[in-house]
């Protein structure tokens, strides 16, 4: 689950719940940015050295984009685009190191859930979205820690 | 417009997904399951949704948004090794007090309510942490009982909305005591423990 297009959908799920409370006018051109910059980076040849230190920057991009939602009166045009650019970048960057290029075509689209999203906003039900994009937080967390720190394994539960 | 959620997750989903024969799907769901596997996770999660309905905005937000990040971290601790009071002490403490605070209408500060909530959590966060199976997918388990835990929070803000009916608070009061009455049998049985 860590290769694939898994970790870049996550993180533009979360550009899209942050950008469901951006100003119309900048939802475009951050995702027209998201996706030049996933292209760009994703056919950039980054070494198997690299993957930790790009799932990482990953998760990092995702916490940050993600905490945007409860930016008050949420990102601005020049903001949404820097959080369209640097997801892009983050999740090219992890289909250049742990997946293909088709990997983009299933992970992009979840920017698009700003439209519900925006949706949401507009009709006062934007708790919706933070509260979701609380639980991408909590994942990116976790799978930040994932790799440096050995897990228990499966040890005695604490209800057994 | 609506349309917009069903692209991108058919755009995600693979057809061959559950018969590749990789931990995925056990991981996820095994993840799912955890927090429904046992009462003390479920009543004190569920409870937290409830609290928050109660307490109204801003906390019906912030609870479930602290909770699952708070977890998290409490989770990252077990992960790296650190030792915590018994567990299953902290849990049922916190079925006991969750269930108190809304059987007794408290009207808790921000803080107070978001601390409270911040210290249960990384007790559940810490059990759930120190499960995490290094056999099977960790990050699908963990999607999995984030996914699981911010649901039963969800059920509980939900069942909260019947406090805006006539007699509705004392129908969510009657849930609380119900809740706490769990709480101080979990926390028999894990003193006996």
């Amino acid at each position: 689950m860590t290769g694939g297009p898994f970790a870049p959908a996550l993180l533009c799920a979360a550009l899209g719940f942050a950008l469901a409370f951006a100003p119309r006018g900048s939802v475009l051109p951050s995702l027209l940015g998201l996706v030049a910059a996933a292209m760009a980076m994703a056919f950039v040849p980054l070494a198997p050295a690299w993957r930790e230190t790009a799932f990482l920057v990953c998760w990092a991009t995702l916490i940050l984009t993600a905490a945007m939602v409860h930016l008050p009166g949420g990102p601005g045009p020049k903001l949404a685009l820097a959080l369209g650019v640097g997801a892009g970048a983050a999740g090219g960057a992890i289909v250049s190191v742990a997946g293909v290029a088709s990997d983009l075509l299933k992970a992009l689209p979840w920017a698009l859930l700003c439209v519900p999203g925006a949706w949401l906003v507009a009709r006062g039900q934007g708790i919706a979205i933070k509260v979701a994009s609380s639980w991408l937080i909590a994942v990116a967390i976790l799978a930040a820690a994932l790799p440096i720190t050995p897990t228990p394994g499966y040890e005695p539960d604490h209800m057994q | 417009m609506a349309i917009a959620p069903a692209i991108a997750l058919a755009s995600i989903a693979t057809p061959a997904c559950s018969h590749d024969g990789s931990a995925l799907a056990g991981g996820f769901l095994a993840g799912f399951a955890h927090p429904f596997g046992g009462f003390d996770h479920l009543l004190a999660m569920v409870a937290v949704g409830l609290w928050g309905a109660f307490l109204g905005r801003p906390l019906i937000v912030v609870l479930p948004v602290i909770f699952p990040t708070v977890m998290a971290i409490g989770a990252l601790l077990a992960m790296v090794g650190l030792r915590l009071p018994p567990i299953e002490l902290g849990i049922a403490l916190s079925v006991l007090l969750l269930g108190g605070a809304i059987a007794g209408a408290v009207r808790a500060p921000i803080w107070a309510a978001s601390l409270i909530v911040g210290i249960f959590a990384i007790f559940h966060g810490f059990a759930h942490g120190s499960e995490l199976p290094s056999l099977a997918d960790p990050l699908a388990y963990s999607v999995g009982f984030v996914l699981a835990t911010g649901l039963l929070h969800v059920a509980g803000i939900a069942l909260g909305l019947i406090n805006r009916r006539p007699g509705g608070k004392m129908v969510t009061r009657g849930a609380g005591a119900l809740i706490a009455i769990c709480g101080v049998y979990f926390l028999y049985r894990a003193s006996m423990g």
